[in-house]
C-alpha cells in the first residue's frame, strides 16, 4: 500500500501545481519516500537498520523556454512565491535557444508490486548466522562470511495539471561474500540476487555459500590474465555489464542532446554481429530497474535498442524526446528527488540465441569464459569501454581446465567487441543487484543481463 | 522536528543506553547547460536527520540507525525508536563505547554571497575559457551548497561545523582535422570559489581534449620497456588512500591488512600523516563521523608503518589507548626526482581508475596519456595499464611538484616503473 504521508500530500500537490500555473506555464510536483530495511552479519560486525533512504519532493516548473525545479522536504507549506524566489536568476548567462514545454495527455493511475512474503528480522538475522558459522568451520581460511539482505521499499506520487499517479513497488537483494586468506594472498568472492520475494532471494542465498567458498579458495591460486586478445564466453552477468557499458550508456538520449554520443549518427546501421539483439526498458522484465512510471509520470517502456545487429533507437526522458522530437521511453530518473532528471537505463539485457553453452565452450581452441561483473565505464562519444570481472576460467581445446586467472578487465572497442560475437546462448538471466552512475555521480538501482555470448576480447 | 524533542524521546525510553543524531542542513543552487545554453536550474533545501540508538549491557552492544522526516510525528519517532531498539538487540556486537565529550567544536555561521549569483558567476568563469575554433565545452553543470553539519551524541558530544561545496563537471570535446569528435570529462571541486582557477582549469581540461584528438596508439611509438609511468589525480588518491587503508584499525580488526607496525613499505622512503584538515582539501573536517576531534597523525616514516588510525569502535576493539579517529585526509612527503628531462608517460585520465581492495591489482583504461620522447610529449589514448600495488609501491619515486586534492596533499606525481602497458 502507498506509504500514508505521500497519500496525504497529494491534495496539497494538487493546489501547489495550480497556484503556480499563475507564475508558470507547466507544473508538476513528485514526491518520493523510499525505506531499506537492511541486515547485515559478518564474522565480527552485525547490524539492523531500517532507514528512510529517501523523503522529499521536487516541484518542477517551466518558463520562457526553461525550466527550473525546486527540492524540499515537503510541501505542506511550501507557497508558489517560495518556489518563485528560491529558482529566480539575477545574472542568469544563456543564450537565446529555448527548450520546448512538457505536453502531457491526462493520466491518473495507482500502481502497486509489493513483496508478498515477510521475514522477519531474527529468522533472517539467525539464518545469516547459521551460514556463517558453517562456511567458517569449512576451511581455516575463511576470514570473513558477510551476509547482507535489503528491501527496499519505494513510494512516489506525481502530480500535475493532467496527472495524478502513484505507485508503491518493493525489492529485495541478498548478497554473500566470502573472504579467505592464505600468507599475505587475500581473496573473495560474492553472489548477489534480487527478487520482487523476499523467499526467493533467501531460498537462494541458501544455496550459494558452498560455492562461494570453493571460487574464493580457487582464486588464492590464480594469477592475473597475460594481457592480450583472446577468444571469450561471458557468463551473463558479463554479458549485462557489457550492454549496459557498450550501448546503454550510449543510447541516453540527454546524450544525444548533448551531441555526446557516437551512436546518434549509427541509428538504422550495424553496430554488432547479425546474432545480437538488445533491450531495456523498467517494463521488460520485473527487476531492480523496475517501476510503473518515470520520475518524469511517463508509463513504463520495453525498448528495442539493437535488432539482428543493427542500431534501432535510443532511450529519453521527456526533456530529451522533446528536444528530439521522439517519444519518450520512460527512462527519466532521478537518484533522489533531490537530484535532477536524467535519461536513465532501468533493465539493460542482451537478448537470448540459439546456442547451447556446452556447444560454446567445446568450440573454443584456447580462451577464458569470464565470471563475475564487478564494473564497468563507458565512453559513448568514442565508443571504448572497461569491463572487469573477478575472474576467468581456462578453456583449452574445448574443455575446461580448471585454472583460473583473476582480476580479468576487458577493454578495447565496443565495435570490435559486439561485432566479434560468433554464439549466443540460448538462456537468459537478469540480475538486479546493481547501481549505475552517470559519469562519476547520479546513482540510481538497474539490473543488466543477458545469455552466454562468445566473442573475441582484449583482456588485461 | 525540532532537536530537543528528539533527544527527549531517546531519553524517555530505558532500553536506549546511547544515541548519536545527524544533522545535514543543505542549501544548494544549480545551472545546468547544454552548450551554452541553460536548460535548468535548481534550488535544493534539505534537512535530513538520522539518529543512531545503542543498547549496551557492558559486555555487547547493539546500535541500529533510522531517518526522521517530515513524515514523523512525535508519536511516530516513539515507535522508530522502539522498533530500532529491538533491531539493536538482535543484532549485537562486541561492546564499545561511545565517543567522549572533550571540546565541542561550535563554529560560527559564515557570511556567504547569495548562492544564485555566485552559481552565475561561476558559469560566466567556466565559459570564459570557451575561445577555441575546434573546440567547445559540451555540457556543464554547476552546484553551489552550503551545508550546516550538526553532530550530538548521549556523553555530551554537540559539534556544529558548516561547510561549503563549488563541484563543477565539465565534457570538452575537440575536433580533430579529419572532423572526428573527442571528449573528456573532468569534475572540478572546491570549498572555494576562485574564478580564475575554474577557468584555467576548464582551458586545461579543453586542451587535454584537444590532445586526445590527436592522439595515437603506444604501438605506434617507440616506447622503450620499463618507461617510467607518472600517476597523477583519481589514481594517485586512490593508490595512496590504499597505503592509509592498509594501516586502519578496521582493515587490521578484520584481518585484511597485508602490512603490519615496522614494515618497510617502501625502499625510496616518504612519511605518510593523516590529518582533519589541510587547505584546499574538499574532504577536511574537524571531527569524525563519531565525533572524535580529529588530531594529526604520522602512520608512515621514512617508508616504515610506525602507526595505526581510525574509528572508536575499531580502535576500541584494539586495544588502542589513544584513539585517533578516522581521518578524511593526508599529507604525503618525500624527496622529489627529477624526470622532466627523461623519457616517461604521465597518464592524464583513466576511463575509471581501478584498483582491487583485496590483491592491490590496479590500473584500468586509459582515455589520454602523454609520452615524453626526451624532445617532445607525444599524446597516447586507447591503451590499459596494471600493476601490482605491493610490488610497485617498494620502488615508487615522487615528483618534486606538491599538489592538492580533495583528501591529499603531496607530489603531483607517483613515479612507477615496470607497469604493464597493453
Amino acid at each position: 500500500m502507498l506509504n500514508k504521508f505521500l497519500k496525504s500530500r497529494i491534495p496539497a500537490a494538487k493546489k501547489l501545481v495550480k497556484e503556480l500555473n499563475k507564475y508558470y506555464d507547466y507544473a508538476s510536483v513528485l514526491g518520493s519516500l523510499v525505506n531499506t530495511r537492511v541486515i547485515s552479519v559478518s564474522s565480527r560486525t552485525n547490524s539492523i537498520d531500517n532507514i528512510d533512504n529517501e523523503c522529499g519532493f521536487v516541484v518542477k516548473v517551466y518558463k520562457d523556454g526553461r525550466y527550473s525545479e525546486y527540492s524540499c522536504n515537503d510541501i505542506i507549506d511550501l507557497k508558489a512565491e517560495d518556489i518563485v524566489k528560491a529558482v529566480k536568476l539575477n545574472k542568469i548567462l544563456t543564450d537565446d535557444f529555448k527548450v520546448k514545454m512538457l505536453q502531457e495527455k491526462k493520466h491518473v493511475e495507482n500502481y502497486l508490486r509489493e513483496d508478498d512474503t515477510y521475514y522477519d528480522d531474527d529468522t533472517i538475522f539467525n539464518l545469516f548466522t547459521r551460514e556463517k558459522d558453517r562456511i567458517h568451520n569449512k576451511d581455516k581460511r575463511v576470514i570473513n562470511v558477510i551476509s547482507r539482505y535489503s528491501c527496499r521499499q519505494t513510494n512516489k506520487i506525481f502530480v500535475s495539471n493532467k496527472k495524478c499517479l502513484t505507485q508503491k513497488y518493493d525489492w529485495v537483494n541478498t548478497i554473500l561474500v566470502v573472504v579467505v586468506r592464505e600468507g599475505d594472498k587475500i581473496k573473495d568472492n560474492y553472489y548477489a540476487r534480487g527478487n520482487i520475494s523476499s523467499r526467493v532471494v533467501l531460498k537462494e542465498y541458501d544455496r550459494v555459500a558452498d560455492r562461494g567458498l570453493e571460487i574464493a579458495l580457487q582464486l588464492l591460486k590464480a594469477k592475473p590474465v597475460k594481457p592480450g586478445k583472446y577468444t571469450v564466453i561471458t557468463k551473463p552477468s558479463i554479458s549485462g555489464l557489457i550492454a549496459h557499458e557498450a550501448f546503454g550508456h550510449g543510447v541516453e538520449m540527454d546524450m544525444f542532446v548533448k551531441n555526446r554520443a557516437k551512436a546518434v549518427n549509427y541509428i538504422g546501421k550495424k553496430v554488432a554481429s547479425d546474432l545480437l539483439n538488445m533491450y531495456d526498458g523498467a517494463a521488460s522484465c520485473v527487476s531492480a530497474g523496475s517501476f510503473f512510471f518515470d520520475d518524469d509520470g511517463i508509463e513504463a517502456h520495453t525498448t528495442q535498442i539493437i535488432k539482428n545487429g543493427i542500431l534501432q533507437r535510443g532511450i529519453s526522458d521527456s526533456l530529451s524526446a522533446l528536444t528530439l522530437n521522439e517519444e519518450p521511453t520512460g527512462n527519466g530518473r532521478r537518484e533522489s528527488y533531490a537530484r535532477k532528471v536524467y535519461t536513465r537505463m532501468s533493465n539493460t539485457f542482451f537478448g537470448p540465441g540459439k546456442d547451447t553453452y556446452e556447444d560454446m565452450v567445446k568450440s573454443v581452441k584456447y580462451g577464458y569464459v569470464l565470471c563475475s561483473a564487478s564494473n564497468g565505464m563507458e565512453d559513448p562519444k568514442n565508443w571504448q569501454i572497461q569491463c572487469s570481472a573477478a575472474y576467468g576460467l581456462e578453456i583449452k581445446n574445448g574443455k575446461l581446465t580448471g585454472k583460473i586467472v583473476a582480476p580479468v578487465v576487458i577493454s578495447g572497442s565496443v565495435i570490435d567487441l559486439l561485432s566479434s560475437i560468433s554464439m549466443v546462448s540460448n538462456e537468459l538471466k537478469i540480475y538486479g543487484s546493481g547501481m549505475c552512475g552517470k559519469g562519476h555521480k547520479e546513482w540510481v538501482f538497474v539490473s543488466d543481463g543477458g545469455p552466454h555470448l562468445k566473442t573475441e576480447a582484449i583482456l588485461g | 522536528m525540532i532537536k530537543k524533542d528528539i533527544i527527549k524521546c531517546l531519553k524517555a525510553n530505558k532500553d536506549v543506553t546511547g544515541y548519536e543524531i545527524k544533522i545535514i542542513d543543505k542549501d544548494s543552487r544549480e545551472l545546468f547547460y547544454v552548450l551554452n545554453h541553460l536548460e535548468i536550474n535548481r534550488a535544493v533545501k534539505t534537512k535530513v536527520t538520522t539518529v543512531t540508538v545503542y543498547n549496551s549491557d557492558g559486555k555487547t552492544t547493539g546500535s541500529s540507525t533510522f531517518a526522521i522526516n517530515a513524515a514523523d510525528s512525535i508519536s511516530s519517532l516513539k515507535g522508530k525508536i522502539k522498533a530500532a531498539i529491538k533491531m539493536a538487540k538482535s543484532s549485537r556486537n562486541q561492546y564499545y563505547p561511545l565517543v567522549d565529550k572533550k571540546v565541542n567544536i561550535k563554529e560560527s555561521k559564515p557570511k556567504i554571497a547569495n548562492l544564485n549569483d555566485t552559481a552565475c558567476d561561476i558559469a560566466r568563469a567556466v565559459f570564459k575559457a570557451n575561445i577555441y575554433k575546434d573546440g567547445w565545452i559540451n555540457s556543464t553543470e554547476i552546484f553551489v551548497s552550503a551545508f550546516k553539519n550538526e553532530f550530538i551524541n548521549s556523553n555530551g558530544v554537540n559539534h556544529v561545523s558548516y561547510s561549503y561545496k563549488v563541484q563543477i563537471e565539465v565534457i570538452p570535446t575537440w575536433s580533430n582535422s579529419k572532423k572526428e569528435e573527442f571528449e573528456l570529462y573532468k569534475f572540478y571541486e572546491s570549498n572555494e570559489v576562485n574564478l580564475n582557477n575554474i577557468t584555467n582549469e576548464v582551458d586545461e581540461i579543453l586542451n587535454l581534449a584537444k590532445a586526445r584528438s590527436i592522439a595515437v596508439k603506444p604501438s605506434e611509438v617507440k616506447i622503450p620497456k620499463n618507461v617510467p609511468v607518472l600517476i597523477k589525480n583519481d589514481m594517485r588518491d586512490l593508490l595512496v588512500k590504499y597505503i592509509a587503508k592498509e594501516l586502519n584499525y578496521q582493515t587490521i580488526y578484520l584481518k585484511y591488512n597485508h602490512y603490519s607496525l615496522n614494515d618497510v613499505l617502501s625502499k625510496n622512503p616518504f612519511d605518510l600523516t593523516m590529518k582533519g584538515s589541510i587547505k584546499g582539501c574538499i574532504d577536511s573536517a574537524k571531527y569524525d563521523n563519531n565525533g572524535i576531534v580529529l588530531p594529526s597523525k604520522t602512520i608512515v616514516k621514512a617508508g616504515v608503518a610506525k602507526a595505526i588510525y581510525g574509528s572508536k569502535r575499531f580502535g576500541y576493539y584494539l586495544n588502542q589507548k589513544n584513539i585517533t579517529g578516522l581521518f578524511p585526509v593526508c599529507e604525503l612527503k618525500a624527496k622529489g626526482i627529477d624526470y622532466q628531462n627523461k623519457k616517461h608517460i604521465i597518464i592524464e585520465t583513466f576511463s575509471s581508475p581501478q584498483l582491487e581492495d583485496n590483491s592491490g591489482y590496479w590500473g584500468g583504461e586509459v582515455r589520454l596519456a602523454r609520452y615524453f620522447d626526451g624532445k617532445k610529449y607525444i599524446p597516447l589514448t586507447n591503451f590499459s595499464i596494471s600493476g601490482d600495488f605491493f610490488k610497485d609501491l617498494k620502488t615508487v619515486e615522487f615528483s618534486k611538484e606538491i599538489t592538492t586534492s580533495n583528501s591529499y596533499k603531496g607530489p603531483k606525481y607517483l613515479i612507477f616503473k615496470g607497469i604493464k602497458i597493453y
